[in-house]
């Protein structure tokens, strides 16, 4: 029987196995007593056997098989369920999906699948100490948390098994619908101006009403590319669990919001991101045991990480109960780096100074570890949120933590921007990027050194030309008048001089192929109501 | 190895030619919108079947002399890139058994140099062209613009 029809929906499936199964893993090493993960991680290495068997992916079937002998003899009491029982069953995890990946590109395996499977059947637990010390710390309890994280993780992924009566429909399907539904906002647009021209009442109501219906229309479709945070959430988990291995630190790990629906375009690029702060807490955050235990806090760190949605706004916040990050001594570093001058230090508010962190090259970490890399990756990150049409905030006490606060739109198929004119050329700056619009009389320019600037509710804001920034030639402004948006770069605020502001417009975000795709400091295209194409600046990226 | 078929087109008075399958589409030229921050040889963005392509002037992207005739737009197969390339015109298709010689060529951007019927052809290798392109936008940074300067 040729079973290559099935291969796509045993690939998704198997996959799906893989994640729940690493998520069983993680939570049950901070919950080993949890009995219902344990009959379910059994089940879920067994489903993948019987797949892999039907399918003929012998090698898939000697790991899962290994997989689903050794929680046989954990679920029947003759092996506790220790660290290195986890190890063997998430090095299973990157092994059968390695394997899968073999298959997806129809290339012959050479993993030693054999090796694994035998280090799995001789294994024997670590000595009493180390389970000891496993389990020896009581779990920190968080009143939140209404049930154990491995029950979580069970219930879940019942849950989104319950689903009765849904069918699976290819990604490219969704991004037509999605595609034409956007086509059909611009060509609103389009109607708009032209029902402007005409002065027909008539019209008018039609394409007013269109508009309601198209905007059902794309909530609708939307709802359809929502995808729960939980598709990416089991890396998080093994990420933090890699760090705090490697630094020897004890961390408890809490997810709340796994069932939270993102856009399935925006998941895939918030896994560096998240990763990247994550891994910050722990091996920047989070002290080692005896300096916690000075500070009269547990020995063991806590890193939370959950996702909230607040109607069309998705919030994700990483909380760590670690050392903090103290203002002064991030403006100390700055000046000390040449990132500021000690006039402009003077001028940051505790909030602005924390944000300097995200000042490409900028570290405060006494050591570079192999772990949270050379101080490179926050810049990163709120490039990478701001692309996004997110903004990243962060909170800091000094010897009580960190938090870093993730703003997200529903969607980043369709936004509202900030269209202006710089030079010949149009270009759109999404709204959550812009603090205020000003128009600025010549006599409210100051200078300062060889900066321009201008005062803003008793702050001097430098001054930069978009113009120049582009490598277009300069705005002349004969009426003594510089329009100007707000932003923020680097920590603080900037006043972006532009020719002209056009307003603010609905756009249908499309992504730019090669090779745009490469260029720095562009969002992505859109088109206008009248058909013409402007570039989406991302911010974070030009300047 | 050389394709099945090509698609033969000149510019700057050489002739071309691609690889049939990574055209999809000859187009007249169309209402085409400036970019900003990009080098000269980008005309702009030409709205393709809904898909943003950028226009490059293939001649003045090779650095030669561009001809200042309406010409043709060859867009890139969209699954490939999001590209269409102005040049002047496009002949015909030949088949690779037309093909009487070829030779390499010390262009990177040459697959190879082929003899046909129609003269001496350059055979372009399209992922090295959109290597090149990307290479050329990720060099050419905006502009390092201290704040202050109006």
């Amino acid at each position: 029987m040729d079973m290559s029809q099935y291969k796509a929906l045993f690939l998704s499936e198997s996959r799906e196995y893989l994640r729940s199964i690493a998520e069983q893993v993680v939570a049950l090493e901070q919950s080993p007593a949890e009995r219902s993960a344990v009959d379910a991680l059994f089940r879920g290495a067994h489903s993948l056997k019987g797949m892999a068997a039907s399918m003929e992916y012998g090698d898939v079937v000697v790991v899962a098989h290994g997989m689903e002998d050794l929680m046989a003899r954990v679920r029947d009491g003759a092996l506790p369920f220790d660290a290195g029982v986890a190890d063997l069953l998430l090095e299973g995890v990157d092994l059968i999906d390695a394997l899968l990946d073999d298959v997806e590109q129809e290339r012959p395996s050479t993993l030693p699948t054999g090796d694994y499977a035998q280090r799995l059947a001789i294994y024997t637990p670590a000595r009493p100490k180390a389970s000891r010390e496993v389990q020896a710390e009581p779990e920190p309890t968080h009143p939140d948390a209404a049930a154990p994280p491995a029950a979580e993780a069970e219930k879940a992924k019942e849950s989104a098994g319950e689903a009765g009566g849904t069918v699976r429909v290819k990604t490219e399907l969704l991004d037509h619908l999605i595609n034409l539904t956007g086509e059909l906002v611009t060509n609103k647009q389009r109607l708009l101006n032209i029902g402007r021209e005409l002065a027909s009442p008539a019209l008018d109501d039609a394409v007013s009403e269109t508009a309601k219906l198209l905007r059902a229309l794309h909530d609708e479709v939307m709802k359809v590319r929502l995808m729960p945070f939980e598709a990416i959430s089991d890396r998080f988990q093994r990420s933090v669990r890699s760090v705090a291995k490697k630094s020897g630190k004890e961390i408890h790990f809490e997810l709340t919001g796994r069932e939270i629906g993102l856009d399935r375009g925006m998941l895939e690029q918030l896994v560096d991101p998240l990763n990247h702060i994550l891994r910050n807490a722990v091996d920047h955050g989070i002290e080692e045991s005896g300096e916690r235990e000075r500070a009269g806090k547990p020995a063991r760190g806590t890193v939370w990480l959950a996702v909230t949605r607040d109607r069309d706004r998705i919030q994700i916040t990483v909380r760590d109960d670690g050392r903090g990050m103290e203002p002064k001594a991030m403006i100390e570093a700055a000046i000390a780096k040449g990132v500021l001058s000690p006039e402009e230090g003077e001028l940051l508010s505790p909030d602005q100074a924390l944000m300097l962190s995200c000042i490409p090259g900028f570290s405060t970490a006494k050591e570079v570890t192999d772990i949270s890399g050379r101080g490179v990756g926050m810049d990163a990150v709120n490039a990478a949120i701001q692309k996004l049409g997110g903004t990243l905030g962060i909170d800091s006490e000094p010897g009580r933590g960190t938090t870093i606060t993730l703003r997200l739109p529903l969607t980043i198929a369709i936004i509202h921007a900030l269209v202006v004119q710089i030079g010949q050329v149009k270009a759109a700056i999404p709204v959550n990027a812009v603090q205020r619009t000003v128009e600025l009389s010549r006599g409210q320019i100051e200078t300062m050194g060889k900066r321009q600037m201008f005062q803003l509710d008793g702050e001097p804001i430098p001054l930069l030309s978009l113009n120049r920034v582009l490598g277009l030639p300069l705005g002349r402004f004969p009426d003594g008048i510089l329009p100007l948006f707000v932003t923020q770069a680097k920590g603080r605020r900037v006043g972006i001089v532009v020719d002209r502001l056009l307003g603010q417009h609905e756009l249908f975000v499309k992504q730019l192929g090669r090779p745009l795709s490469k260029m720095a400091g562009v969002a992505g295209g859109a088109t206008l109501g009248d058909g013409e194409i402007v570039a989406i600046l991302d911010l974070a990226g030009l300047l | 190895m050389t394709p099945q078929r090509l698609l033969l087109f000149s510019a700057a008075r050489q002739l071309f030619a691609f690889n049939l399958q990574e055209v999809c589409e000859v187009m007249e030229p169309q209402q085409c919108y400036p970019f900003a921050g990009v080098p000269p040889h980008y005309l702009g963005l030409i709205n393709f079947h809904g898909n943003l392509t950028a226009l490059v002037d293939l001649a003045s992207y090779l650095g030669l002399q561009s001809r200042p005739l309406p010409g043709k737009l060859l867009v890139i197969d969209t699954r490939l890139a999001h590209l269409a390339l102005k040049v002047d015109a496009v002949g015909s298709i030949l088949d690779a058994g037309s093909i009487t010689g070829a030779s390499s060529h010390d262009d990177p951007l040459t697959e190879a140099l082929l003899e046909t019927p129609q003269g001496s052809v350059r055979l372009i290798r399209l992922e090295a062209l959109l290597s090149g392109l990307e290479q050329e936008l990720q060099g050419s940074v905006p502009n390092d613009a201290k704040p202050g300067g109006t």
